[in-house]
């Protein structure tokens, strides 16, 4: 009864497993929400108004939340099947997620240098775990770049165009998590 | 017994020993039947295939494997409360906190849990017209995850570092200030790559069911055990991600001296928060799966449609959304406030409700029925009483002022095997013999059956039945030893008596297994006389069983196909299904993963980069390796011309 394409099918499928899958990521995050509301402000110090620095936490953000807007430009590229537009907007997003790391990994050094530590107290430990897991995420996904950009040489293209989306709805996802992530651990102890 | 080692004195428990003396023995003997019988083919068949009915068999066969360790350890524990004071080989002390860890530790993770994924596997696509799961790459992962989970965690035995803190794992026992050492650390990493493999069986057992189900089968027409996976699977999706992310908070406090559960700082209580949050739904993940198999028997063997479809599909509903909200009742004692305590009393006695609805219609679906005492059927005929009995102690125990009293005593003992055995088990065993056909091809002998059954029950009524007794009388749970004052030597004899028994019965059906390889008999298709979708495949079904597509327009059309001999219409342009494929990728990613997880066990920190490398690069090979490539190709072509 089915009158669409095999392709189309099959990326429907992949659709609802992926969606799924990033419904039990929101889980596991909430989880870890909960964590850090629950160890937070600490009983002990240092306290969260004092580590963070905004500069920092606002470039991040800017880096971050202006790549899936670049990422944008690639998914256009794929409703045209212009594979320079795909290219680039993949290779821009690619340098801003690499950049929103610096600022993460700056502020992780900045931290443990300063001696402030996972196991300095409960709302560091929290903090790690939260602001790390999202960290390991975006690395993973600027590793999936890499591998997207050498896909789209080697695959069909509609098989390229289904594992682009797929790591398009990946990427939205971790910066929406993001957004959570300074609603919830940076700007309250912003201001 | 102590060993002399490079000048070093090692000592090492007798059972650890008289445990690699059992590996030395079996080993070459299964070696032996595998080069004798020429296995060799059957099993890279099974272990590379990415088709839904051999990885559900594998996920049967190695959690029934998991059972017999698991039940060792329970006889070994039945015998060690043999008597008032007994003292039996080195199960005292420490050794019975590892027994009573690891029994429940592999009970629930590696066979309760991974035996219905496999009945799933086996089930679900052919009652839904479906010819293999939506992911059929991702559902060999899945198994993969299981076996390494599970692996690690069997293997903490025999480096004498078996965990000891309980399957629940609280805190702060669970933390390294209390139990230094690797043995919880096989806990942690043995369940958060088996919880992985879950998670991927629930999402692909949930997008087969929401996009693969055959032409007008619509979802009001499913039989009830894909109804059952579909709930379970979300129950997974919410509760298997709290432990992922409970375990890695535990992981911190033991690897890196997080204080997220110990300490003045640390909450222990948020432990037994996660812990139960997922721990109470995972209750249901085991037992919504056995509803499901024994409504479909039940009908089956009594020639009658299910009685009251509907008002099973609300109640398994109602039982799946009731059940994340009841967690606190496993907390009653720890002082949560007595508005907590009631709310959730309330919350776990309404579970009585949906769960009466479906006892009363399993009774009605019987009345009237032209029913045949099949060993499934006894299974599930076995199951009603048994599992009243344990729903009646756990409305009991949801009352939280007597709770008080019940808290970690037998009594919780026997009520949580009463609807854990009583449902899940038996769940399995019936779905074992009514699928087999489907399995292999071949019928099992149904007077070894029913032998396996009477005893199985009966050993099982006297092994739990009288742990009320002793319980109610004030024998705590996780005790080695009581004396003779105490007066509960004779419910403890009795009770192990009972466990022997079960032993025995499990012999039966081995027994049984072995008889029909050898010289059974060809089920031929359609062996129960039938009535959901599996039944009208070839048994063994081919891969791809459905290449003529049935269009289902009512409840068990099948039967009724075959009611009014009218063959099933078959659909003009079915949707294409998922492409399968030959693959040792999974085995390889589970060797990375066992490699990354000893290193962070023993806290070898190369071993872990040189894991973590490993299993990130299964990512990269997967990603230049997809089976779909080919067929993607040809449609492009097809279309350009």
């Amino acid at each position: 009864m089915s009158s669409k394409l095999m392709s189309e099918e099959l990326f429907a499928d992949k659709k609802t497993g992926f969606f799924i899958y990033l419904f039990v990521e929101a889980i596991m995050f909430t989880t870890l929400f909960a964590t850090y509301l629950i160890y937070t402000p600490p009983q002990t110090g240092p306290y969260p108004g004092e580590l963070f620095e905004w500069q920092t936490t606002l470039f991040a953000s800017l880096f971050l939340i202006s790549s899936s807007g670049t990422l944008l430009l690639s998914e256009k590229g794929l409703k045209e099947r212009k594979m320079k537009l795909i290219v680039a907007g993949v290779v821009i997003t690619f340098l801003l997620g690499a950049g929103f790391m610096y600022f993460e990994i700056e502020e992780f050094r900045k931290f443990i240098t300063d001696g402030h530590v996972v196991s300095t107290n409960n709302f560091l430990s929290a903090y790690y775990v939260l602001v790390g897991l999202h960290a390991v995420h975006v690395t993973f996904g600027l590793g999936w770049m890499i591998v997207l950009l050498v896909q789209g040489r080697l695959l069909p293209f509609n098989l390229f165009k289904e594992k682009h989306k797929i790591f398009n709805y990946y990427w939205h996802f971790v910066d929406a998590i993001w957004i959570i992530i300074l609603l919830v651990v940076y700007i309250p102890y912003l201001f | 017994m102590e060993f002399s080692f490079n000048g070093k004195s090692v000592f090492v428990p007798t059972d650890v020993i008289a445990g690699w003396l059992s590996v030395l023995i079996i080993t070459p003997i299964v070696l032996y039947i595998i080069i004798k019988n020429r296995y060799w083919s059957t099993i890279l068949d099974y272990t590379t295939t990415t088709n839904h009915r051999k990885i559900g068999t594998l996920y049967i066969l190695f959690s029934m494997l998991f059972f017999l360790r698991a039940g060792v350890d329970a006889l070994f524990m039945r015998t060690q409360l043999l008597t008032p004071e007994n003292e039996f080989w080195v199960f005292q002390g420490e050794k019975y906190n590892e027994l009573f860890t690891t029994h429940g530790t592999m009970m629930i993770f590696f066979v309760a849990t991974p035996i219905l994924i496999g009945l799933m596997n086996v089930a679900v696509p052919l009652q839904i017209g479906a010819n293999d799961l939506a992911f059929p790459y991702l559902n060999l992962v899945g198994f993969y995850l299981f076996l390494t989970g599970g692996t690690i965690f069997f293997l903490a035995f025999f480096f004498n570092a078996a965990p000891n803190m309980g399957w629940t794992a609280y805190a702060p026992l669970s933390t390294d200030s209390y139990t230094p050492g690797p043995n919880n650390n096989f806990y942690i990493f043995g369940l958060q790559v088996s919880g992985l493999g879950t998670i991927f069986a629930a999402i692909n057992m949930m997008a087969t069911i929401i996009r693969l189900r055959a032409p007008g089968l619509t979802l009001s027409r499913m039989p009830l055990f894909p109804w059952a996976t579909l709930i379970t699977s979300f129950l997974i999706l919410i509760a298997f991600p709290v432990l992922a992310i409970a375990l890695l908070l535990l992981q911190f406090d033991r690897l890196y001296d997080a204080t997220f559960f110990l300490g003045e700082l640390g909450h222990p209580v948020y432990w037994q928060h996660l812990f139960w949050i997922f721990g109470h739904p995972e209750v249901y993940i085991i037992a919504l799966p056995a509803f499901g198999i024994f409504s479909d028997i039940i009908s089956n063997f009594s020639r009658k449609n299910v009685f009251g479809y509907t008002s099973m599909v609300i109640s398994l509903t109602l039982i799946g959304l009731l059940a994340l909200m009841v967690w606190v009742h496993h907390m009653f004692t720890v002082g949560l406030g007595a508005f907590s305590n009631t709310f959730f009393a309330i919350t776990s006695m309404l579970i009585a409700v949906p769960t009466g609805i479906k006892v009363f219609n399993w009774l009605f679906t019987m009345r009237r029925g032209v029913i045949s005492m099949k060993a499934p059927m006894m299974f599930a005929l076995g199951f009603i009483p048994t599992f009243v009995m344990g729903g009646v102690t756990g409305v009991m125990l949801s009352s939280a002022a007597a709770d008080m009293q019940f808290h970690d005593s037998y009594f919780v003992v026997a009520h949580l095997h009463y609807v854990i055995i009583g449902s899940t088990i038996l769940a399995a065993f019936a779905a074992i013999y009514y699928w087999y056909p489907i399995m292999t091809g071949k019928i099992l002998d149904d007077t070894l059956g029913k032998w396996h059954f009477w005893l199985f029950l009966i050993g099982f009524h006297l092994t739990f039945f009288l742990q009320h007794l002793a319980g109610l009388d004030g024998m705590p749970r996780r005790v080695y030893e009581y004396t003779q004052e105490d007066g509960v030597w004779s419910y403890n004899f009795i009770s192990s008596i009972g466990a022997y028994l079960m032993a025995v019965s499990m012999l039966f059906f081995l027994w049984n297994i072995i008889k029909t390889h050898r010289s059974g008999a060809k089920a031929g298709d359609d062996p129960w006389d039938g009535r959901t979708l599996e039944w009208s495949v070839p048994s063994p079904p081919p891969e791809h069983p459905f290449e003529r597509m049935p269009v289902i327009d009512r409840r068990d059309m099948f039967w009724w196909s075959k009611i009014n001999n009218k063959p099933l219409p078959v659909a003009k342009n079915p949707r294409p299904s998922p492409i399968a494929r030959r693959t040792f990728q999974p085995m390889f990613l589970a060797g990375s993963l066992f490699i990354l997880s000893f290193g962070f066990i023993y806290g070898w920190v190369w071993v872990q980069i040189l894991g973590g490398i490993l299993s990130l690069s299964t990512f990269v090979i997967r990603a230049f390796s997809d089976e779909r490539t080919e067929a993607y190709k040809r449609e492009e072509e097809e279309n350009e011309q």
